[in-house]
Protein backbone atom coordinates (compact mmCIF):
# COMPACT_ATOMS: atom_id res chain seq x y z
CA UNK A 1 0.00 0.00 0.00
CA UNK A 2 1.24 3.48 -0.75
CA UNK A 3 -0.34 6.74 0.35
CA UNK A 4 -3.79 5.26 0.98
CA UNK A 5 -5.84 7.78 2.97
CA UNK A 6 -9.44 6.80 3.62
CA UNK A 7 -12.16 7.73 6.11
CA UNK A 8 -15.29 5.68 6.57
CA UNK A 9 -18.34 7.18 8.26
CA UNK A 10 -20.78 5.19 10.42
CA UNK A 11 -23.32 3.50 8.16
CA UNK A 12 -21.20 4.04 5.05
CA UNK A 13 -20.77 1.06 2.70
CA UNK A 14 -17.63 1.16 0.63
CA UNK A 15 -16.93 -1.05 -2.38
CA UNK A 16 -13.20 -1.68 -2.73
CA UNK A 17 -12.31 -2.77 -6.24
CA UNK A 18 -9.28 -3.10 -8.46
CA UNK A 19 -7.42 -5.58 -10.63
CA UNK A 20 -5.65 -8.63 -9.20
CA UNK A 21 -2.63 -7.62 -7.13
CA UNK A 22 -3.89 -4.08 -6.59
CA UNK A 23 -3.81 -4.54 -2.80
CA UNK A 24 -7.53 -4.90 -2.03
CA UNK A 25 -7.26 -7.95 0.19
CA UNK A 26 -4.09 -6.61 1.80
CA UNK A 27 -5.90 -3.37 2.70
CA UNK A 28 -8.81 -5.38 4.08
CA UNK A 29 -6.44 -7.49 6.18
CA UNK A 30 -4.82 -4.32 7.49
CA UNK A 31 -8.26 -3.00 8.44
CA UNK A 32 -9.00 -6.35 10.10
CA UNK A 33 -5.79 -5.89 12.17
CA UNK A 34 -4.38 -9.08 10.67
CA UNK A 35 -1.44 -7.18 9.15
CA UNK A 36 0.30 -4.39 10.99
CA UNK A 37 1.02 -1.46 8.64
CA UNK A 38 4.71 -0.61 8.32
CA UNK A 39 3.95 3.12 8.22
CA UNK A 40 1.03 5.47 8.73
CA UNK A 41 -1.83 5.27 11.21
CA UNK A 42 -4.93 3.11 11.33
CA UNK A 43 -7.90 4.07 13.46
CA UNK A 44 -10.69 1.50 13.61
CA UNK A 45 -13.96 2.42 15.35
CA UNK A 46 -12.22 5.30 17.07
CA UNK A 47 -9.33 3.21 18.35
CA UNK A 48 -5.74 3.62 17.23
CA UNK A 49 -4.90 0.03 16.26
CA UNK A 50 -1.23 0.44 17.17
CA UNK A 51 -2.27 1.10 20.76
CA UNK A 52 -5.45 -0.92 21.13
CA UNK A 53 -5.92 -3.54 18.43
CA UNK A 54 -7.86 -5.83 20.75
CA UNK A 55 -10.45 -3.16 21.53
CA UNK A 56 -10.92 -2.51 17.81
CA UNK A 57 -11.24 -6.22 17.06
CA UNK A 58 -14.29 -6.47 19.30
CA UNK A 59 -16.26 -4.35 16.83
CA UNK A 60 -15.07 -5.99 13.61
CA UNK A 61 -16.90 -8.60 11.57
CA UNK A 62 -14.64 -10.31 9.04
CA UNK A 63 -15.86 -12.52 6.21
CA UNK A 64 -13.03 -14.06 4.21
CA UNK A 65 -12.73 -16.48 1.29
CA UNK A 66 -12.47 -19.31 3.83
CA UNK A 67 -15.33 -19.75 6.29
CA UNK A 68 -12.95 -19.45 9.29
CA UNK A 69 -14.85 -22.15 11.19
CA UNK A 70 -13.61 -25.55 12.37
CA UNK A 71 -14.79 -28.32 10.03
CA UNK A 72 -14.57 -30.93 12.81
CA UNK A 73 -16.90 -29.02 15.14
CA UNK A 74 -20.65 -28.75 14.68
CA UNK A 75 -22.24 -25.52 13.51
CA UNK A 76 -23.48 -24.83 17.03
CA UNK A 77 -20.13 -25.66 18.66
CA UNK A 78 -18.40 -23.26 16.29
CA UNK A 79 -20.79 -20.45 17.12
CA UNK A 80 -20.56 -21.21 20.85
CA UNK A 81 -16.79 -21.06 20.59
CA UNK A 82 -16.72 -17.71 18.81
CA UNK A 83 -19.52 -16.43 21.05
CA UNK A 84 -17.30 -17.10 24.05
CA UNK A 85 -14.30 -15.43 22.41
CA UNK A 86 -16.40 -12.28 21.90
CA UNK A 87 -18.00 -12.52 25.35
CA UNK A 88 -21.58 -12.43 24.06
CA UNK A 89 -23.97 -12.24 27.02
CA UNK A 90 -27.04 -13.81 25.33
CA UNK A 91 -24.98 -16.38 23.47
CA UNK A 92 -27.38 -19.31 23.14
CA UNK A 93 -30.41 -17.23 22.15
CA UNK A 94 -28.30 -15.26 19.69
CA UNK A 95 -26.97 -18.49 18.15
CA UNK A 96 -30.49 -19.88 17.73
CA UNK A 97 -31.60 -16.64 16.07
CA UNK A 98 -28.66 -16.62 13.69
CA UNK A 99 -28.95 -20.31 12.81
CA UNK A 100 -32.60 -19.63 11.94
CA UNK A 101 -31.59 -16.55 9.99
CA UNK A 102 -29.04 -18.36 7.84
CA UNK A 103 -31.22 -21.45 7.45
CA UNK A 104 -28.97 -23.87 9.35
CA UNK A 105 -31.06 -24.56 12.48
CA UNK A 106 -31.81 -28.05 11.21
CA UNK A 107 -28.11 -28.78 10.71
CA UNK A 108 -26.91 -27.14 13.94
CA UNK A 109 -25.64 -30.40 15.44
CA UNK A 110 -23.88 -31.59 12.27
CA UNK A 111 -20.15 -31.12 11.79
CA UNK A 112 -19.24 -28.41 9.30
CA UNK A 113 -17.24 -30.99 7.34
CA UNK A 114 -20.56 -32.37 6.10
CA UNK A 115 -21.71 -28.97 4.82
CA UNK A 116 -21.61 -27.77 1.23
CA UNK A 117 -19.39 -24.77 0.48
CA UNK A 118 -22.41 -22.47 0.41
CA UNK A 119 -23.70 -23.75 3.74
CA UNK A 120 -20.28 -23.33 5.35
CA UNK A 121 -20.19 -19.73 4.09
CA UNK A 122 -23.67 -19.11 5.52
CA UNK A 123 -22.33 -20.35 8.84
CA UNK A 124 -19.41 -17.95 8.35
CA UNK A 125 -21.96 -15.19 7.85
CA UNK A 126 -23.57 -16.16 11.16
CA UNK A 127 -20.11 -16.18 12.81
CA UNK A 128 -19.43 -12.72 11.45
CA UNK A 129 -22.73 -11.30 12.72
CA UNK A 130 -22.67 -13.11 16.08
CA UNK A 131 -21.22 -10.25 18.12
CA UNK A 132 -23.18 -7.49 16.32
CA UNK A 133 -20.09 -5.89 14.73
CA UNK A 134 -20.06 -2.18 13.89
CA UNK A 135 -17.69 -2.55 10.95
CA UNK A 136 -18.14 -5.34 8.40
CA UNK A 137 -15.09 -6.36 6.37
CA UNK A 138 -16.04 -8.59 3.47
CA UNK A 139 -13.56 -10.18 1.07
CA UNK A 140 -15.36 -10.98 -2.18
CA UNK A 141 -18.35 -12.30 -0.25
CA UNK A 142 -20.57 -13.06 -3.24
CA UNK A 143 -17.93 -15.32 -4.79
CA UNK A 144 -18.38 -18.06 -2.22
CA UNK A 145 -21.92 -17.62 -0.87
CA UNK A 146 -24.78 -19.61 -2.32
CA UNK A 147 -27.86 -17.75 -3.56
CA UNK A 148 -29.59 -17.81 -0.19
CA UNK A 149 -26.46 -16.62 1.56
CA UNK A 150 -25.94 -13.85 -0.98
CA UNK A 151 -29.49 -12.60 -0.45
CA UNK A 152 -29.01 -12.64 3.32
CA UNK A 153 -25.81 -10.68 2.96
CA UNK A 154 -27.50 -8.15 0.68
CA UNK A 155 -30.20 -7.68 3.35
CA UNK A 156 -27.52 -7.11 5.95
CA UNK A 157 -25.79 -4.52 3.81
CA UNK A 158 -29.06 -2.70 3.08
CA UNK A 159 -29.83 -2.63 6.80
CA UNK A 160 -26.31 -1.53 7.67
CA UNK A 161 -26.95 2.08 6.70
CA UNK A 162 -29.90 2.53 9.04
CA UNK A 163 -28.14 0.56 11.79
CA UNK A 164 -25.07 2.78 11.58
CA UNK A 165 -22.82 -0.16 10.70
CA UNK A 166 -20.11 0.59 8.18
CA UNK A 167 -18.94 -1.95 5.62
CA UNK A 168 -15.95 -2.44 3.34
CA UNK A 169 -16.61 -4.90 0.53
CA UNK A 170 -13.72 -6.12 -1.57
CA UNK A 171 -15.11 -7.10 -4.93
CA UNK A 172 -14.42 -7.91 -8.54
CA UNK A 173 -18.12 -7.59 -9.32
CA UNK A 174 -18.56 -3.83 -9.20
CA UNK A 175 -21.92 -3.91 -10.93
CA UNK A 176 -23.18 -6.59 -8.48
CA UNK A 177 -22.35 -4.65 -5.31
CA UNK A 178 -22.91 -1.10 -6.60
CA UNK A 179 -26.61 -0.99 -5.56
CA UNK A 180 -25.57 -1.97 -2.02
CA UNK A 181 -22.80 0.62 -1.62
CA UNK A 182 -22.50 4.36 -1.13
CA UNK A 183 -18.96 4.77 -2.36
CA UNK A 184 -16.49 3.15 -4.73
CA UNK A 185 -12.76 3.11 -4.11
CA UNK A 186 -10.56 1.61 -6.81
CA UNK A 187 -7.00 0.57 -6.04
CA UNK A 188 -4.22 0.22 -8.58
CA UNK A 189 -0.76 -1.00 -7.56
CA UNK A 190 -1.45 -0.20 -3.93
CA UNK A 191 -2.68 3.37 -4.57
CA UNK A 192 -6.17 4.86 -4.65
CA UNK A 193 -6.95 5.65 -8.29
CA UNK A 194 -10.66 6.42 -7.89
CA UNK A 195 -12.72 7.45 -4.86
CA UNK A 196 -16.24 8.69 -5.47
CA UNK A 197 -19.83 8.35 -4.27
CA UNK A 198 -22.01 5.86 -6.13
CA UNK A 199 -25.25 5.86 -4.10
CA UNK A 200 -28.21 5.91 -6.46
CA UNK A 201 -26.07 5.69 -9.59
CA UNK A 202 -26.91 3.11 -12.25
CA UNK A 203 -24.65 0.06 -11.68
CA UNK A 204 -23.75 -0.02 -15.39
CA UNK A 205 -22.45 3.54 -15.11
CA UNK A 206 -20.46 2.58 -12.02
CA UNK A 207 -18.93 -0.31 -13.94
CA UNK A 208 -17.91 1.98 -16.81
CA UNK A 209 -16.25 4.39 -14.34
CA UNK A 210 -14.40 1.46 -12.83
CA UNK A 211 -13.28 0.19 -16.20
CA UNK A 212 -12.10 3.66 -17.15
CA UNK A 213 -9.45 3.65 -14.40
CA UNK A 214 -8.40 0.02 -14.55
CA UNK A 215 -6.25 -1.57 -17.26
CA UNK B 1 -14.08 -12.44 29.86
CA UNK B 2 -10.50 -13.76 29.69
CA UNK B 3 -11.45 -16.82 31.74
CA UNK B 4 -14.36 -17.49 29.40
CA UNK B 5 -12.06 -17.13 26.38
CA UNK B 6 -9.47 -19.42 27.96
CA UNK B 7 -12.04 -22.11 28.74
CA UNK B 8 -13.49 -21.83 25.21
CA UNK B 9 -10.06 -22.20 23.58
CA UNK B 10 -9.04 -25.20 25.70
CA UNK B 11 -12.45 -26.85 25.28
CA UNK B 12 -12.23 -26.36 21.52
CA UNK B 13 -8.79 -28.04 21.34
CA UNK B 14 -9.96 -30.96 23.47
CA UNK B 15 -13.19 -31.33 21.47
CA UNK B 16 -11.21 -31.44 18.24
CA UNK B 17 -8.83 -33.99 19.73
CA UNK B 18 -11.67 -36.15 21.05
CA UNK B 19 -13.35 -36.04 17.66
CA UNK B 20 -10.29 -36.72 15.51
CA UNK B 21 -8.14 -38.66 18.08
CA UNK B 22 -5.09 -37.78 16.03
CA UNK B 23 -2.54 -36.20 18.34
CA UNK B 24 -2.67 -38.17 21.59
CA UNK B 25 -2.99 -41.54 19.85
CA UNK B 26 -0.03 -40.71 17.60
CA UNK B 27 2.02 -39.53 20.60
CA UNK B 28 1.30 -42.69 22.62
CA UNK B 29 2.11 -44.98 19.69
CA UNK B 30 5.28 -43.04 18.96
CA UNK B 31 6.38 -43.30 22.61
CA UNK B 32 5.72 -47.04 22.71
CA UNK B 33 7.63 -47.63 19.47
CA UNK B 34 10.51 -45.54 20.76
CA UNK B 35 10.67 -47.52 24.00
CA UNK B 36 10.68 -50.78 22.06
CA UNK B 37 13.57 -49.48 19.95
CA UNK B 38 15.43 -48.34 23.06
CA UNK B 39 14.84 -51.71 24.71
CA UNK B 40 16.41 -53.49 21.76
CA UNK B 41 19.12 -50.86 21.48
CA UNK B 42 20.23 -51.15 25.10
CA UNK B 43 20.03 -54.88 25.68
CA UNK B 44 17.65 -57.71 26.40
CA UNK B 45 14.73 -57.84 28.84
CA UNK B 46 17.01 -59.53 31.34
CA UNK B 47 19.36 -56.56 31.54
CA UNK B 48 18.65 -54.23 34.44
CA UNK B 49 18.43 -50.74 32.98
CA UNK B 50 17.27 -49.16 36.22
CA UNK B 51 20.19 -46.75 36.37
CA UNK B 52 19.30 -45.41 32.93
CA UNK B 53 15.61 -45.07 33.68
CA UNK B 54 15.56 -41.25 33.86
CA UNK B 55 17.33 -40.79 30.56
CA UNK B 56 15.29 -43.44 28.76
CA UNK B 57 12.03 -41.98 29.99
CA UNK B 58 12.80 -38.35 29.24
CA UNK B 59 14.44 -38.88 25.87
CA UNK B 60 11.29 -40.76 24.90
CA UNK B 61 9.02 -38.04 26.28
CA UNK B 62 11.05 -35.20 24.75
CA UNK B 63 10.74 -36.60 21.23
CA UNK B 64 7.09 -37.43 21.85
CA UNK B 65 6.55 -33.83 22.94
CA UNK B 66 8.00 -32.59 19.63
CA UNK B 67 5.33 -34.60 17.87
CA UNK B 68 2.53 -33.15 20.00
CA UNK B 69 3.79 -29.58 19.93
CA UNK B 70 4.16 -29.79 16.15
CA UNK B 71 0.46 -30.49 15.91
CA UNK B 72 -0.65 -27.79 18.32
CA UNK B 73 -1.77 -25.35 15.59
CA UNK B 74 -2.66 -27.95 12.97
CA UNK B 75 -6.41 -27.37 13.29
CA UNK B 76 -6.01 -23.62 12.77
CA UNK B 77 -3.45 -23.98 9.97
CA UNK B 78 -4.82 -26.87 7.92
CA UNK B 79 -8.46 -25.95 8.41
CA UNK B 80 -7.61 -22.30 7.73
CA UNK B 81 -9.25 -20.88 10.83
CA UNK B 82 -6.32 -18.90 12.16
CA UNK B 83 -7.56 -15.55 10.82
CA UNK B 84 -10.89 -16.08 12.57
CA UNK B 85 -9.02 -16.55 15.82
CA UNK B 86 -6.64 -13.63 15.30
CA UNK B 87 -9.39 -11.17 14.40
CA UNK B 88 -11.26 -11.98 17.63
CA UNK B 89 -10.55 -9.76 20.66
CA UNK B 90 -8.55 -12.45 22.45
CA UNK B 91 -5.40 -11.37 24.28
CA UNK B 92 -2.48 -13.26 22.78
CA UNK B 93 -1.51 -14.36 26.29
CA UNK B 94 -4.86 -16.12 26.61
CA UNK B 95 -4.14 -17.94 23.33
CA UNK B 96 -0.71 -18.93 24.67
CA UNK B 97 -2.15 -20.15 27.96
CA UNK B 98 -4.87 -22.17 26.20
CA UNK B 99 -2.42 -23.90 23.86
CA UNK B 100 -0.04 -24.57 26.76
CA UNK B 101 -2.86 -26.14 28.79
CA UNK B 102 -3.85 -28.31 25.82
CA UNK B 103 -0.25 -29.50 25.34
CA UNK B 104 0.02 -30.12 29.09
CA UNK B 105 -3.11 -32.30 28.96
CA UNK B 106 -1.75 -34.22 25.95
CA UNK B 107 1.55 -34.83 27.76
CA UNK B 108 -0.17 -36.02 30.93
CA UNK B 109 -2.34 -38.37 28.85
CA UNK B 110 0.79 -39.80 27.20
CA UNK B 111 2.61 -40.15 30.52
CA UNK B 112 -0.29 -42.10 32.05
CA UNK B 113 0.71 -44.79 29.55
CA UNK B 114 4.45 -44.19 29.24
CA UNK B 115 5.49 -43.96 32.89
CA UNK B 116 4.09 -47.41 33.83
CA UNK B 117 5.50 -48.87 30.61
CA UNK B 118 8.98 -47.56 31.48
CA UNK B 119 8.69 -49.53 34.72
CA UNK B 120 7.71 -52.65 32.82
CA UNK B 121 10.29 -52.30 30.04
CA UNK B 122 13.41 -51.14 31.82
CA UNK B 123 13.33 -51.33 35.60
CA UNK B 124 13.95 -54.15 37.98
CA UNK B 125 14.44 -51.95 41.05
CA UNK B 126 11.89 -50.34 43.40
CA UNK B 127 10.33 -48.17 40.68
CA UNK B 128 6.67 -48.39 41.69
CA UNK B 129 7.32 -47.01 45.16
CA UNK B 130 8.63 -43.82 43.55
CA UNK B 131 5.74 -43.36 41.14
CA UNK B 132 4.32 -40.37 43.06
CA UNK B 133 7.66 -38.52 42.94
CA UNK B 134 8.01 -39.34 39.26
CA UNK B 135 4.52 -37.95 38.64
CA UNK B 136 5.45 -34.65 40.33
CA UNK B 137 8.65 -34.51 38.27
CA UNK B 138 6.67 -35.20 35.11
CA UNK B 139 4.15 -32.46 35.88
CA UNK B 140 6.89 -29.86 36.39
CA UNK B 141 8.69 -30.96 33.23
CA UNK B 142 5.38 -30.92 31.32
CA UNK B 143 4.79 -27.30 32.31
CA UNK B 144 8.23 -26.43 30.89
CA UNK B 145 7.50 -28.43 27.72
CA UNK B 146 4.06 -26.84 27.30
CA UNK B 147 5.31 -23.26 27.72
CA UNK B 148 8.37 -23.67 25.51
CA UNK B 149 6.41 -25.71 22.98
CA UNK B 150 3.65 -23.15 22.69
CA UNK B 151 6.09 -20.31 22.22
CA UNK B 152 8.12 -22.10 19.55
CA UNK B 153 5.11 -23.53 17.75
CA UNK B 154 3.71 -19.98 17.58
CA UNK B 155 7.02 -18.75 16.17
CA UNK B 156 7.18 -21.57 13.64
CA UNK B 157 3.54 -21.12 12.63
CA UNK B 158 4.27 -18.21 10.35
CA UNK B 159 7.34 -19.71 8.68
CA UNK B 160 7.36 -21.66 5.46
CA UNK B 161 9.49 -24.58 6.69
CA UNK B 162 7.65 -24.79 10.01
CA UNK B 163 7.88 -28.58 10.27
CA UNK B 164 11.67 -28.35 10.09
CA UNK B 165 12.10 -25.21 12.15
CA UNK B 166 10.04 -26.32 15.14
CA UNK B 167 12.27 -29.26 16.19
CA UNK B 168 15.39 -27.18 15.52
CA UNK B 169 14.12 -24.46 17.88
CA UNK B 170 12.30 -26.62 20.38
CA UNK B 171 14.68 -29.52 21.05
CA UNK B 172 17.61 -27.37 22.20
CA UNK B 173 15.24 -25.61 24.59
CA UNK B 174 14.27 -29.03 25.95
CA UNK B 175 17.85 -30.06 26.77
CA UNK B 176 17.84 -28.48 30.26
CA UNK B 177 14.38 -29.97 30.89
CA UNK B 178 15.56 -33.45 29.89
CA UNK B 179 18.70 -33.14 32.05
CA UNK B 180 16.73 -32.00 35.10
CA UNK B 181 13.77 -34.34 34.66
CA UNK B 182 16.05 -37.33 33.99
CA UNK B 183 18.16 -36.40 37.02
CA UNK B 184 15.07 -36.07 39.23
CA UNK B 185 13.64 -39.37 37.98
CA UNK B 186 16.96 -41.11 38.50
CA UNK B 187 17.20 -39.66 42.01
CA UNK B 188 13.99 -41.40 43.09
CA UNK B 189 13.75 -44.41 40.77
CA UNK B 190 17.28 -45.24 39.71
CA UNK B 191 18.33 -46.78 43.01
CA UNK B 192 18.16 -45.56 46.64
CA UNK B 193 16.01 -42.40 46.94
CA UNK B 194 17.98 -39.18 47.11
CA UNK B 195 15.30 -36.62 47.95
CA UNK B 196 17.63 -33.64 48.24
CA UNK B 197 18.90 -34.28 44.71
CA UNK B 198 15.30 -34.71 43.53
CA UNK B 199 14.28 -31.40 45.15
CA UNK B 200 17.20 -29.60 43.49
CA UNK B 201 16.23 -30.82 40.04
CA UNK B 202 12.57 -30.01 40.65
CA UNK B 203 13.45 -26.48 41.73
CA UNK B 204 15.44 -26.13 38.53
CA UNK B 205 12.38 -27.25 36.52
CA UNK B 206 10.21 -24.77 38.37
CA UNK B 207 12.68 -21.97 37.63
CA UNK B 208 12.85 -22.96 33.98
CA UNK B 209 9.06 -22.91 33.75
CA UNK B 210 8.95 -19.43 35.27
CA UNK B 211 11.67 -18.27 32.87
CA UNK B 212 9.72 -19.52 29.84
CA UNK B 213 6.50 -18.03 31.16
CA UNK B 214 8.23 -14.63 31.40
CA UNK B 215 9.79 -14.97 27.93
CA UNK B 216 6.37 -15.91 26.54
CA UNK B 217 4.66 -12.96 28.20
CA UNK B 218 7.31 -10.63 26.78
CA UNK B 219 7.19 -11.96 23.22
CA UNK B 220 3.88 -13.64 22.43
CA UNK B 221 2.08 -10.47 21.32
CA UNK B 222 4.87 -9.80 18.85
CA UNK B 223 4.79 -13.39 17.58
CA UNK B 224 1.19 -13.01 16.46
CA UNK B 225 0.86 -9.32 15.73
CA UNK B 226 4.15 -8.59 13.97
Amino acid sequence: MDGVDLDLAPGERLALAGPNGAGKSTLLRILATLIRPQAGTLTVLGTDVAAGARQARGGLGYLAHDPLVYPDLTARQNLEFFGDLYGIPDRDARIDDLLDHVGLRGRAEDTVRTFSRGMAQRLALARMLLHRPRLLLLDEPHASLDQRGALLLDDQLRAARSDGRAAVIVTHEVERVAPLCDRLVVLGAGRVVLDEPIAGIDPAVVRRRYEAVTP
Amino acid sequence: MRRRQLIALVRKDLRLELRTRETIVAMVLFAIVMMVILQFGFGTRDDDLTRFVGGLMWVTLAFTAVLGVGRSYVAEREQRVLDGLLVAPVPRMVMLAAKAIAILIYMVAVEVVVIPLVGIFFVQGPYWGAIGWIAITALLADICIALAGTLFSGLALFTRARDLILPVLFLPALVPVVIAAAGATHAVAGGPHDMSEWRGYCLFLLGYAILFALVSIATYDAVFDD
